[in-house]
């Protein structure tokens, strides 16, 4: 019965995966709703969106012909993951959604992303989620297009809403064919799973499968067991870190967003422009005006505002990820200061998490 | 601007026009980043910095001189003169352009090991990165960037739309407190580019009790505490 579910869990992904024309081409999501319906407590999955995957080819001589502005890139790499994030919040579908700075194994259900493109006139996302069992849920590439009425874009607003609601309707529409029992087996591996991470030495046994295989609950630990309450003090922990960090996103978004706007915008303009500047330049001709003032300064007044906006929203990024304050939380009657990037601190706090872990159980943590 | 152009000059104009191919010297295989810190504030000294007035006579003076000695030499060559009269508003055109181009006051410069960042007040940072010796390219819908060192120097060669590059060569003086840039702007229509020299002096910028920084949340923080 779990197999025919999953097939047809799969199945569900295969059909919504292939969003392509005939040519092979991804379609636009065009105009979505967001789907919203009375969910019972016991279906409202934590949710865990990943800083996506900036999609920076590492030969940066392709950048420029790719259009892509690798700061501003990283920037969208945790901005967009952000909005993903409000809006399976805004749908009341799901239960705690936060934005992670990497890969964990704390949510119930993971989303990770690729930017394959994101410029003012169009958006693609490699979207790809499992549950904590391991189980597919989405790989599925979304395509989302501005028309000349997105722009300029109003507070609050943003052009590529319709993605965002498309990606969570995708998500919704997997879990509608998931059992009770399937989700509470999602919430347990995944507690398991977080505790196995902390120290397989005592959880790793309660666990079967992993690897290829979907993880499946094999024994529960006993009521009341203290390890189990420990696990969940030190996940409660997590949560307190992530959620500060999430704080932190939440900021980037709203100083970002204004700005960001901004040079979707002026890339939407630019694009036109461009496509403008090679028409006349083509019925221009003969006519003598190239090398006048005039259009050498049109020329460089383009470039200079492109690279002065360019440079804005980079400093911008730069300035998030550089300057992050460092983050003071107190443990356990301690207290740890953390310096460095939103990636490296989350990687300090486990790592003092799994510390805590080990000195109060006596066991060796995972490394 | 709009007076006839003399003979002299239009038959100079002419001749440079032959030689349009050598307008924009391509940029040179680069070698590797000699000791040359380019790091630090500067401002720009107008005492030793050319004006672009002041360019702009100094050649046409010397055009008027060199159609002159040409014409003793070669005669009359009227067929080039109604060609050229476009040529003296273009080079007139590449003045202003100059002029815009490096009307910055203000550099604030960073240098690592393996890159530069040459922020320029009121326009676009100069941006280079280089590795290995080889020339760092950019390339944008409107524009490409090259860049990389010449000896001791760093050159910049920017390609616009409409035939305009523009080339910008700093060096630093030799006791490290002046930073020449010479910046030439070349237009595929003049066979003659127009250089303008601009010299810039060390400075501190906490003098003034002032320390400022970029903020993601509150942008440019000011402040008049001293860094530690």
């Amino acid at each position: 019965m779990i197999l025919l579910r999953l097939a047809f869990v799969c199945m569900a992904c295969c059909a919504t995966a292939r969003a392509e024309d005939a040519d092979g081409q991804h379609l636009p999501v065009g105009d979505v709703v967001l789907e919203q319906r009375a969910t019972a407590e016991h279906a409202l999955l934590d949710v865990g969106v990943v800083i996506f995957d900036a999609g920076i080819p590492p030969d940066s001589s392709t950048h420029g012909a790719l259009g892509i502005f690798p700061e501003i890139r990283r920037a969208e790499a945790r901005y967009l993951p952000v909005l993903l994030r409000k809006t399976l919040v805004d749908s009341n579908m799901w239960g705690a959604v936060r934005v992670l700075p990497e890969t964990a194994v704390l949510p119930e259900l993971l989303v990770t992303g690729t930017i394959e493109r994101s410029d003012g006139r169009a958006l693609r996302l490699a979207i790809r989620a499992e549950d904590a069992t391991g189980r597919p849920w989405l790989d599925k590439v979304f395509l989302d297009e501005t028309t000349p009425a997105d722009y300029p874009v109003a507070p609050g607003v943003d052009p590529y809403a319709d993605t965002y609601r498309a990606i969570a309707n995708a998500l919704l529409a997997v879990r509608d064919t998931l059992s009770e029992q399937d989700l509470q087996d999602i919430r347990r591996v995944a507690f398991l799973r977080y505790a196995a991470s902390l120290s397989p030495e005592a959880f790793a046994g309660y666990l079967a499968g992993g690897g290829e295989q979907a993880y499946r609950v094999s024994r529960l630990p006993a009521e009341g067991d203290p390890m189990i309450a420990r696990v969940e003090r030190i996940r409660n922990q997590e949560y307190l870190f992530i959620d500060t960090v999430d704080e932190q996103y939440l900021s980037l978004r709203d100083e970002m967003a204004e700005t960001y706007n901004l040079w979707r915008q002026y890339d939407r303009e630019r694009a036109l422009y461009l496509a403008d500047y090679e028409q006349r330049a083509a019925d221009r001709g003969s006519q003598g005006r190239r090398g006048s003032f005039a259009a050498m300064q049109q020329s460089y007044n383009a470039y200079r505002s492109i690279k002065i906006q360019e440079q804005d929203l980079g400093e911008l990024a730069l300035g998030f990820n550089n300057e992050v304050a460092p983050t003071v939380v107190e443990v356990s009657g301690r207290v740890f200061r953390l310096n460095g990037t939103l990636d490296s601190q989350y990687g300090d706090w486990r790592r003092i998490l799994r510390e805590i872990f080990a000195l109060e159980t006596g066991l060796q943590g995972s490394q | 601007m709009n007076r006839p152009l003399p003979l002299s000059l239009m038959l100079l104009y002419a001749c440079l026009l032959l030689q349009a191919c050598a307008a924009e010297p391509p940029l040179r295989d680069v070698q590797q980043s000699g000791p040359v810190d380019f790091s630090g504030s500067w401002e720009v000294d107008y005492s030793q910095s050319e004006t672009v007035a002041q360019r702009y006579e100094s050649m046409i003076r010397d055009l008027q001189r060199e159609a002159d000695r040409r014409a003793r030499q070669g005669g009359n060559q009227p067929a080039a003169g109604v060609y050229v009269a476009g040529s003296g508003a273009n080079l007139y055109a590449l003045a202003r352009m100059a002029e815009i181009i490096t009307e910055t006051q203000l550099l604030e410069i960073t240098q690592a090991e393996n890159g530069i960042t040459i922020k320029r007040e009121g326009n676009f940072a100069l941006t280079c990165e280089f590795y290995l010796g080889r020339l760092h390219r950019v390339e944008t819908p409107l524009g490409d960037e090259t860049c990389g060192w010449d000896g001791h120097q760093l050159v910049f060669a920017i390609a616009l739309p409409e035939g305009l590059s523009i080339h910008h060569r700093l060096t630093l003086g030799p006791q490290g407190e002046r930073l020449q840039i010479a910046t030439t702007v070349f237009s595929s229509q003049v066979s003659y580019p127009f250089t303008l020299d601009k010299v810039y002096r060390r400075f501190d910028p906490s003098v003034d009790g002032i320390t400022c920084k970029q903020t993601l949340s509150r942008g440019r923080v000011c402040t008049t505490e001293q860094s530690p």
